[in-house]
């Protein structure tokens, strides 16, 4: 995908694309403060934004509302308390008023834990933050930082900042066993994942069929912060992301000699997800039979669904998409590329990983896609400006059919020019309502062949 | 106190209105209070020192900020771009203004596409050095991509304190491209009201677009709107009239000849306040000086002023006395339909005077009403337009009205004060509590929705639907937990701890 030729669609002149430049046109990550929505994914934690009067309220309407409406939960939307800070602090500091705002908190938020986020002004203008936090931290009160300045990184690093957070300033020191077959989840990014809650739940079900008790963290499976402070206790880390998580399993790892185990895919389909299991349960070393029964029991479930899908897939009139291309975060974009290549024999036209993965784990995604199968190849390209991404896809030879599009809101406009159709997979998906849909896993795999061929065959009469 | 296009930079709602976030008591004490700028303000001498009685606490909760107005006024202008001169987490904005920009161009029959908004993603090192170099970056980007008629820049808190010389840029690309390169200064923290996004567009509009040496239309109309449905249209046929629908999903044509109108309204003085004045003051647009078009008192006084400005009495008393007439049997149904049903407004500022006349006239009882801030007065400075003081003359006071820039922790209290059958809304955050509480909530995206005489049928018709919902709403409530303490919800007074305890 080189972007170097001139394209005309529907009478529009594309210019060939320059190199890539600052401009990032129509987002598709936020900042760091975003991931003020860790702390809320989590029952009963509440953050506290130390920003200026419309940073929490944007991260939310843009995370969690025009992102399958998923709402604000208990702590999150219109809830989160904000210092709103206005010229004064940004002239005098904000340190006073941020203590004033922690305290009205407590009184009036039944919360079990208060996690501080602050966005770019107090990192520009050199509040202690921390100071203020110890100040309560002292006191007992259960209150932690994250200090997520906005220009700092994106609200996935972001997210790494809060659970270290959590897990430094509040789980802290630990000196216990580790219970075997005990295990913390790190996975997808809570609600810029607009499947997160119901993924997590089917994530959950599938280890808790293997045998394993299951410490999910975020979301309402969750137990809240009960469930965080007995992550010391787990026999070890499961990593199950490209590389959201990694930088927490490595500080587990040194903080508590806590093992992890690292799968990079996120398993879609009763292939992926069979073998998934099978890896953690030995990794457990705990006994594989359950596992088997289990895995028998939904395979069971799972070929039936797929035997009706079947004489639709092998007999359906009206067309069918051949090509596909996702332009998405690398952990839906990987489990998606390799369901759609390995089970349903697609073709993949472009994969475009948007997150902004720091550049050490580049190669390691990279490769991944690289290795999906022997006979197919993959084409994936690191973009986060949609004007790139869509100028690259259009540039692209599909053959006779336009090629389907996982992908998000950005590309509604682009999938009409092209005489395709797009499913909003992640964010953001303004079109979608999300509330337990799941597209991974068992059920996951089932519920997203509905949807991809639900949208084929509306569009075709 | 004149509006002031010398400078690139707006003068903020507080400094120019004596704008208000906190303050609790009955709608007509509010008004009496608010005398003092009419009063002082008329006489020439603009008596900034006169401030009302705002309350100040210790809690508040995530509001909304400038640069999110220019988004949805400046983000919005199919012909043009807009650049965010901050880092990546401003640009979060541009997924809610894209729904709303969508769904705005299909209400008004227009193609509908995404927005034009592009970050330019600065970073941690830029906060050192500078970023002047990445926004010149992105306003070339800008001119490849789109080749647009024109090109605003939306300022944002982290520009502002490392004093980027925005204007400068602004200054110097215009000449490189030759089309209108806009600096907005809209920083969130320099205004305690996101009502100030509106006025820094506005003003960079007025700057930098609006034609210099226009060629009047006698029949060009400015309606300054958002993304509303085309009510206007129909009604201005009536009198001969045009419509020039500015500024959202305005091309910038629509908006340079602006200066060639035979006058200017709104549907909000709180969005038009600003514009309106300024076209008159710079341009010799006649703003409609009038109450607004919400209700039948205010929809006749609207519609003479502007007959009046327009030249055209004549028609406008036939159309005035053909809609009394078609209206009146369905009104008079849905009395009937609401009767002893109470409501509760929890919108922008004059917009929700205009809904809580418009209740009334439906015979719901306003017990309670709740504003995101308040002006004290309008740009015009002209009696006329006294929103609030045409409400209570006209309908009688609101006990309960306060001022609340969308804090949901005071909105239970609230609520609880006068306990309504349901609540209207327009911004979002509050309708979530009421919900928790078994209240359902009318939200008014379409802002015309209430306007005119039809609105007054319309709002009825959209409250028997949502009194509907009341099933839903009240089961969840018997389902959920509110985050807030047991200590809190016992406190009768949802302004105790502004007041200081
Ligand atoms: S940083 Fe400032 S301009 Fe940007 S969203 Fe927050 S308050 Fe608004």
């Amino acid at each position: 995908m080189q972007g170097a030729e001139t394209v005309v669609t529907e009478g529009r002149t594309f210019p060939p694309l320059g190199p890539k430049t600052n401009s990032i046109q129509q987002v598709r990550y936020v900042c760091a403060i975003g991931a003020m929505h860790s702390a809320s994914a989590i029952p009963w934690v509440i953050p506290i934004t130390h920003c200026g009067p419309g940073c929490a309220e944007k991260q939310f309407g843009s995370l969690a509302m025009c992102n399958g409406f998923q709402g604000g939960g208990y702590g999150g939307g219109a809830v989160v308390p904000s210092t709103n800070i206005s010229e004064s602090e940004v002239v005098f500091g904000g340190e006073n008023r941020l203590r004033e705002l922690i305290r009205a908190s407590l009184k009036i938020l039944d919360a079990e834990l208060f996690v501080v986020v602050t966005g770019c002004i107090p990192d520009l203008v050199g509040d202690d933050a921390g100071a203020v936090v110890r100040e309560f931290q002292a006191e007992g009160v259960p209150v932690v930082l994250a200090e997520t300045g906005g220009f700092k990184g994106t609200n996935f690093t972001g997210h790494e900042l809060v659970t270290r957070a959590i897990i430094d300033q509040y789980v802290g020191e630990y000196a216990g066993g580790r219970t075997p077959g005990v295990v913390n989840v790190w996975s997808m990014l809570p609600y810029h994942n607009t499947f997160w809650q119901g993924d997590l739940s089917e994530i959950k079900r599938v280890l808790e069929g293997g045998g394993l008790k299951v410490n999910i963290l975020f979301g309402h499976e969750s137990e809240g912060v009960s469930e965080w402070k007995r992550i010391p206790q787990a026999q070890f880390n499961l990593v199950l992301s490209p590389w959201l998580g990694l930088r927490t399993a490595q500080h587990l790892e040194g903080k508590y000699g806590q093992p992890f185990l690292h799968l990079p895919i996120i398993p879609i389909g009763a292939d992926e997800t069979s073998s998934f299991l099978r890896k953690v349960v030995a990794f457990a070393g705990i006994d594989p039979s359950l596992a088997e029964e289990f895995i028998k029991k939904e395979e069971r479930t799972y070929y039936h669904y797929l035997e009706g899908f079947g004489e639709f897939y092998s007999e359906y009139f009206w067309g069918m998409p051949a090509k596909f291309v996702v332009v998405g975060e690398s952990a839906y974009n990987l489990a998606l590329t390799r369901f759609l290549i390995n089970d349903l024999g697609l073709m993949p036209g472009g994969q475009f990983i948007t997150e902004n993965p720091p550049e050490e784990y580049r190669e390691a995604i990279s490769r991944e896609f690289r290795t999906i199968a022997d006979d197919v190849v993959t084409h994936v390209a690191f973009e986060e400006d949609s004007y790139r991404i869509h100028t690259l896809i259009r540039q692209s030879d599909f053959g006779q059919k336009p090629p389907i599009i996982l992908g998000t809101t950005w590309e509604r406009d682009l999938a009409k020019e092209m005489r395709s159709a797009v499913v909003e997979v992640g964010f953001p998906a303004s079109y979608e309502m999300v509330l337990s849909r799941t597209n991974v896993g068992y059920r996951g795999a089932i519920a997203l062949l509905e949807k991809i061929y639900t949208t084929v065959v509306s569009g075709t009469a | 106190m004149r509006i002031n296009l010398d400078t690139p930079v707006v003068e903020s709602r507080e400094q120019r209105l004596g704008t208000i976030i906190a303050w609790d008591g009955k709608a007509s004490e509010l008004s009496k209070q608010s005398e003092y700028a009419r009063k002082s303000c008329a006489s020439g001498c603009g008596e900034k020192g006169r401030r009302l009685c705002e309350m100040k606490g210790p809690f508040t909760q995530g509001s909304v900020c400038s640069e999110q107005m220019v988004e949805c006024q400046a983000g919005h202008i199919r012909d043009a771009v807009l650049i965010q001169h901050s880092p990546i987490g401003c640009g979060a904005g541009q997924v809610i203004y894209n729904s709303i920009y969508r769904n705005g161009l299909a209400m008004r029959n227009l193609p509908v596409e995404n927005l034009r908004l592009i970050s330019t993603n600065l970073k941690e090192q830029d906060m050192v050095f500078g970023g002047v170099d990445k926004l010149e970056q992105s306003i070339r980007d800008a001119w490849e991509r789109h080749h647009p008629k024109a090109i605003f820049i939306a300022t944002s808190c982290a520009t502002g304190i490392i004093g980027d010389d925005v204007d400068g840029s602004a200054r110097k690309m215009e000449g490189e491209l030759g089309i209108p390169v806009i600096p907005l200064h809209c920083e969130g923290f320099m205004s305690k009201h996101w009502s100030t996004g509106f006025d820094a567009t506005q003003h960079g509009i007025m700057r930098q677009i609006v034609r210099k040496n226009p060629t009047k239309q006698e029949d060009l109309v400015n309606v300054i709107n958002l993304w509303g449905t085309d009510v206007f249209t129909p009604m201005f046929k009536e009198l001969n009239l045009r419509v020039n629908f500015v500024v959202d999903l305005a091309t910038v044509e629509d908006l340079a000849q602006m200066s060639e109108a035979a006058a200017t309204v709104g549907f909000c003085h709180t969005l038009s306040s600003y514009l309106a004045a300024g076209l008159e003051q710079e341009f010799g647009v006649p703003e409609i000086k009038a109450p607004q078009p919400y209700g039948f008192p205010g929809t006749d006084a609207w519609l003479r002023e502007l007959a009046k400005v327009t030249h055209r009495e004549e028609l406008a008393e036939a159309y005035i006395a053909r809609e009394h007439l078609r209206v009146a049997p369905r009104i008079a149904e849905l009395r009937v339909l609401l009767k002893g049903k109470k409501g509760f407004v929890s919108t922008g500022s004059a917009y929700a005077h205009g809904i809580i006349a418009v209740l009334r006239e439906l015979g719901v009882e306003v017990d309670g009403s709740l504003v995101f801030h308040h002006d004290p007065i309008y740009d015009s400075q002209d009696p006329r337009q006294d929103t609030l003081a045409h409400l209570v003359d006209n309908y009688g006071d609101v006990p309960s009205f306060s001022v609340s820039n969308r804090q949901q922790y005071q909105f239970y209290g609230l609520l609880q004060r006068v306990k309504p059958d349901f609540i209207i809304i327009r911004h979002n955050g509050l309708a979530p509590l009421a919900s928790r509480l078994g209240i359902p909530a009318a939200p008014l995206g379409d802002e015309h929705h209430a306007l005119g005489y039809q609105g007054i049928i319309n709002l009825g018709e959209t409250i028997l639907e949502i009194l509907s919902h009341k099933k839903f709403h009240e089961d969840l409530a018997a389902h959920v937990t509110l985050p807030y303490k047991k200590w809190w919800l016992d406190q009768g007074d949802p302004f105790l701890l502004v007041k200081g305890d």
